[in-house]
């Protein structure tokens, strides 16, 4: 059983005994993207799940550009007892809308909301995490505090309260508020990678050579720090598009005309008797792209760690 | 171990006021005020000033921020403490006080049911690794995770009540049933099914692995080769190795049912502590906003150092 490690990525330890090294020279050298490749492949529900988000994010953007305005204009000649067709297939709400249309633009809504708000976490978490981890001493002391802090509070209580009082139905506001109180879990990883990769030697010889901090940082540093960064960001789409529909059912999100996944379903809450489906589709939506993202945050998790081997 | 305790307790001071400086900044500096739905035409401007004396808003945020945080701490003896409420006019604490009962029932019959039922669960997953019902219950579970809580309350209520009418759609208690313990916990079933479901989701995958960590040690095999009946080195040996983590994600779970199942409570109109901060966000009852937030934070701390202390007791291995 021959195993191959690739080249050894900056800063990882050494996942086996020198000694050994004349068996990786019979396998063929892999670049550190290459195993990555291999990796998520061989795992076979992140695979699925690249699959499922592709073709979530390939419809949110089509359809919507196909359907036009037929995810908001109303109709007086159809209702929701039509029958599904090939235009409709999801039939029309009780405004005439074209349910699959607007569920669609939903999806958009969604996507881009978690899009944004991951943006902000990633953006804010790594700042925060690779200023705590490089300067250390009070400083590193002052931003864990705050960390612990913003993990004490109730965060979708917090989020909640932000974006009633800022302005509910503000697109800006909601993404704004699931970024400020999301960035923790990131900020914490990038510490510790920082903690890590400050005593490494390619560090440490960087720093010999002269180099600047901001250099050591940008240059050095963070692109070795990306990975767990990439995983919590890919789960936290997961969360932010599921807060995001929490809101809107509570109230405080997207209100119609927009059309979100949460305030379809608050409207489908209101047709519970005779038409017990509408709750399905937003919500059967929502679980798939809940699904996909933390299948495919669980398989960047395995692929991006240089010190998971592989069968080669 | 009661140093420990002390030391926790005085670093979550400087966290505690961070939560309610953050918190306290939120209500303040954000447009819009509680007095705003007063000002109509026919209310004189002097009544006005005199309801932003009332509220005390007229004074500097620090000043506000030092009254309100030097009395919220008076709450064992004084029951506007935590202020009056803007939408009643009732002292916040007792209002709050009078939503504790009914969440404290939610959370822990939720919590007993996700006991009961997550624990075997994932020793039988851990168990029979890789087995069909492994698979089986992996895939529910990761289904069950992925549930967003409100779309579970809603799926539940439309099945059960409104469909198959066997379940009340909302509240505590039927009209006049006020005090009836079967009538409460007819009322209980569904959000606790809702709130159970996806904690059983998180809690059998902990206990899964969990489970898998503790079979894999030596003293299990040493147990296994002693001739030792399966049943006796699983329950015996491993379980209650395999319970320590558990102890801990207890610890974490109680402070986030008590304020985290806000969404559950609005669903089914629960009248506990999260729905009523959910309504006080919707109404700007800023004192009752303020009291929540803080509750929760504060129970976070505490469940995050009762976790801690949990885990040193049931665990002699580890000592502070």
């Amino acid at each position: 059983m021959a195993r191959s490690e690739g080249l050894p990525v900056p800063g990882a330890p050494l996942a086996r005994p020198a000694t050994e090294i004349d068996e990786v020279d019979l396998v063929p050298v892999r670049t550190y993207w290459q195993l990555v490749r291999r990796r998520f492949l061989q795992h076979r529900m992140a695979a699925i799940a690249l699959v499922l988000m592709v073709v979530l994010i390939v419809s949110s953007i089509a359809f919507p550009l196909i359907g036009g305005d037929a995810w908001f204009k109303t109709s007086l000649t159809h209702g929701p007892k039509d029958p599904s067709s090939l235009t409709a297939p999801l039939g029309y709400d009780n405004l005439g809308i074209n349910i699959f249309f607007r569920l669609m633009r939903g999806l958009q809504t969604s996507l881009t909301i978690g899009f944004f708000a991951v943006l902000i976490i990633a953006g804010l978490g790594t700042t925060i995490g690779s200023i705590a981890g490089y300067v250390g001493g009070w400083v590193d002391n002052v931003l864990m505090r705050v960390v612990d802090i913003v993990l004490s509070l109730p965060t979708f209580f917090l989020v909640l309260m932000f974006v009633a009082f800022m302005g509910s139905g503000n697109v800006f506001v909601i993404i704004f508020a699931i970024g400020l109180t999301g960035w923790t879990t990131a900020a914490r990883l990038v510490r510790a990678e920082f903690l890590r990769l400050r005593e490494s030697d390619f560090v440490q010889a960087a720093k010999a050579l002269g180099a600047s901090d901001r250099r050591i940082v940008i240059r050095h540093m963070i692109p070795s720090a990306l990975a767990p960064v990439v995983v919590a960001s890919t789960l936290g789409i997961a969360d932010s598009v599921v807060t995001e529909a929490a809101l809107s059912f509570l109230g405080f999100g997207l209100r119609p005309p927009e059309a979100s996944l949460g305030n379809m379903l608050t409207n489908a809450q209101d047709y519970f008797y005779r038409q017990p489906l509408w709750i399905w589709y937003p919500g059967i939506t929502l679980i798939l792209l809940v699904l996909a993202a933390s299948f495919l945050g669980d398989g960047l998790r395995d692929a991006l760690d240089p010190r998971q081997r592989i069968e080669a | 171990m009661a140093t420990y305790i002390v030391r926790r307790l005085i670093q979550a001071i400087p966290i505690v006021i961070g939560i309610s400086v953050i918190s306290f900044l939120i209500v303040h500096l954000t447009p819009g005020s509680p007095i705003d739905k007063f000002r109509t035409p026919r209310v004189s401007p002097e009544t006005i000033n005199n309801l932003i004396r009332l509220y005390g808003l007229d004074e500097s945020i620090p000043v506000q921020f030092g009254k309100w945080f030097s009395k919220f701490w008076t709450f064992p003896f004084d029951n506007t403490a935590w202020g009056y409420s803007f939408t009643d006019g009732l002292p916040v604490r007792d209002k709050i006080f009078a939503r504790i009962p009914s969440t404290l029932w939610l959370t822990g019959v939720s919590l007993l049911v996700t006991v009961i039922v997550a624990i075997p669960i994932g020793v039988l997953q851990a168990v029979r690794q890789y087995s069909w019902s492994d698979k089986i219950i992996t895939t529910f579970s990761t289904i069950g995770y992925a549930m967003p809580t409100f779309w579970l309350g809603l799926m539940l209520k439309q099945t059960f009540s409104v469909q198959l009418n066997l379940f009340p759609l909302f509240g505590q208690n039927s009209f006049g049933k006020t005090g009836d313990l079967l009538d409460l916990l007819w009322h209980l079933t569904l959000p606790v099914t809702t709130l159970a479901v996806i904690q059983v989701a998180g809690w059998s995958r902990y206990m899964r692995a969990s489970m898998l960590e503790v079979l894999r040690q030596d003293y299990i095999r040493t147990a296994r080769s002693k001739g030792l009946a399966d049943s006796r080195v699983i329950f015996k040996h491993a379980l209650r190795n395999a319970m320590i983590p558990i102890v801990t994600l207890l610890g974490l779970t109680v402070p986030a049912l008590l304020s985290g199942a806000a969404i559950t409570e609005t669903v089914f109109s629960w009248p506990g502590l999260g729905f009523l901060g959910v309504q006080a966000v919707t109404e700007r009852d800023y004192p009752v906003v303020l009291a929540t937030v803080m509750i929760g934070g504060v129970m976070v701390i505490l469940g995050n150092l009762l976790a801690d202390v949990a885990y040193a007791v049931v665990d002699p291995r580890i000592t502070y």
